[in-house]
């Protein structure tokens, strides 16, 4: 008599779960070890972010958008204050958008040294967190001495930066920029060169380019799957115009080229911020904005870049001080959804690999 | 080579061993913050001006003070009380104060036990931290 079929196991993984970075949970439906579905849960960490922003105005807003992508806040803060300042048609002083090139690369450096470090840390590799996560405390030390804040940074205002940074912040950076090559050699060096990381992440969870496109997946997890859309080239904003860089693309589609792809895209970050440093001009970092922000009667929707994918604010406003409607299209959220889809047929081990390199930060995602 | 990367991962890992520490010895060794780091709040009673501008920016209403006239007619502040509670610690109370009365300051070390310590008495705090240093 042969074993045709085993009993369907349902197996809980999260919310509280040390791969489940943050508070996701999935109902992983078992054959053996295949998975043979997957039902997301979400919702652990909402907050009404959204109907929080019709009670507040315009600028008491800032600081709660640092709790969207807590692992990139000043991009969160980006991605506001621009809509804002697109409804209002405010323009802002060239130091201040030099200025926030600066944080935003600094900050898309930072979140995906997370995302290395955590993947490598769901691959049971210790050491290799510990590295990225060094070199991260260096940016949060600059988030600290500008803003004063190292996760919830709150540094962009509607009109500018809040802070010039201090004299300590350019030698700092410098010596970040510096060390930046031996720390992507190491974290090569430690785990992606590593054969058992590359034994658990190669060819494991493909996604194909059909199916990143017509999932709306962006992001560098679009990127990995061939696509070359990144929102800084495709619709500028701010001076991204102005640098010179490129979009890193990679074809493996699969796990491993998800997770080195942030390498590519660190290294880009690394030559906008040179390439910053060097033109950034002198002057003021506020723009004349009234000190009541009333922006005009109507709608306006702004999307940026966030390290994890297309970041877009949709704001209606009555002309009051307080928006009408607030909504937010996280990145995050929408690459989600792949993750029943692909990590279907593949083991349970599998699952924490393909999840770990959509790097879900699940403030966004329930926000 | 199979194994060649392991290798030179273990290798990595041992030059880092016997390189320098980069670790700190908190809470025998206090981290020196920077000035703008905003992990509390202290308000200077002399240069306050009630104008409440700070519980006017402040997006989650921490701040409630009230102030009354003195013989001059002009308004001093009577009590400033902050419920820390639902404080962000964003700083934007801070960043509005017209005078510099009200301060982001660097005590992290906020740990409480009992709910009610997170009512902040501001003019209370300011005193007793006066006869402190
Ligand atoms: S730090 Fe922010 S939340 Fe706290 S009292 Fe000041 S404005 Fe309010
Ligand atoms: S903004 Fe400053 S001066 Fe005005 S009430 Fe608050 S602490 Fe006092």
């Amino acid at each position: 008599m042969s074993i045709e079929k085993t009993e369907e196991l349902i197996l809980n993984m999260g919310p509280q779960h040390p791969s489940m970075h943050g508070l996701f949970r999935m109902v992983v439906h078992l054959a053996g070890e295949t998975v043979t579905n997957i039902e997301p849960k979400l919702g652990y960490l909402h907050r009404g972010m959204e109907k929080l922003a019709e009670s507040r105005t315009y600028s008491q807003f800032i600081p709660y958008t640092d709790r969207l992508d807590y692992l990139a806040s000043p991009h969160n803060n980006w991605a506001y204050v621009q809509t804002v300042e697109k409804l209002m048609g405010v323009e802002i002083p060239e130091r201040a958008e030099y200025l926030r090139v600066i944080f935003g690369e600094l900050a898309r450096i930072a979140s995906h040294q997370v995302c290395i470090a955590s993947t490598a840390l769901d691959m049971a590799g210790w050491s290799a967190w510990s590295y990225a996560f060094r070199d991260r405390e260096r940016i949060c030390d600059m988030y600290e001495m500008t803003a004063g804040s190292r996760l919830t940074v709150n540094i962009m205002r509607i009109g500018g930066m809040s802070a010039e940074p201090p004299e300590e912040f350019w030698p700092a950076l410098q010596s970040f920029l510096d060390d930046t090559p031996e720390m992507l050699e190491e974290y090569y060096g430690i785990f992606f060169g590593n054969e058992i990381a590359m034994g658990r992440l190669k060819n494991v969870g493909i996604l194909t380019k059909e199916m990143a496109e017509n999932l709306s997946i962006t992001g560098p997890v679009l990127r990995a799957s061939g696509v070359d859309y990144d929102v800084r080239k495709a619709e500028p904003y701010s001076i991204y115009e102005r640098f010179d860089f490129d979009v890193p693309v990679r074809t493996g589609c699969d796990s491993y080229d998800r997770t080195i792809i942030r390498m590519d895209e660190i290294v880009e970050s690394i030559k906008i911020i040179k390439q910053a440093v060097r033109d950034i001009p002198g002057g003021p970092i506020m723009a004349k904005v009234p000190k009541v922000i009333k922006p005009p009667v109507g709608e306006v929707y702004h999307r940026v870049e966030n390290p994890k994918g297309e970041l877009g604010f949709y704001i209606v406003s009555d002309g009051t001080t307080k928006p009408t409607r607030l909504r937010i299209r996280p990145a995050t959220f929408i690459n989600l959804q792949m993750l029943p889809i692909v990590a279907k047929g593949w083991k349970i081990q599998d699952v924490v690999a393909i999840f770990a390199t959509l790097d879900a930060v699940l403030g966004e995602v329930d926000k | 080579m199979f194994g060649k990367g392991l290798l030179q991962g273990l290798g990595i890992t041992f030059k880092r061993m016997v390189g320098p520490n980069i670790t700190e010895f908190y809470p025998e060794e206090k981290p020196n913050l920077p000035t703008r780091v905003r992990s509390s709040m202290g308000l200077e009673r002399d240069k306050c001006i009630s104008c409440n501008m700070c519980a006017m920016a402040c997006p989650n209403s921490v701040i409630k003070l009230t102030s009354e006239k003195n013989e001059a007619n002009k308004k001093v502040l009577k009590t400033y009380h902050m419920d820390v509670g639902r404080c962000l610690f964003c700083g934007m109370c801070a960043e509005v104060c017209p005078t510099k009365a009200l301060k982001v300051t660097q005590e992290f070390e906020n740990a409480i036990y009992e709910p009610e310590d997170m009512q902040w008495d501001m003019i209370k705090r300011a005193e007793r931290k006066g006869k402190v240093e």
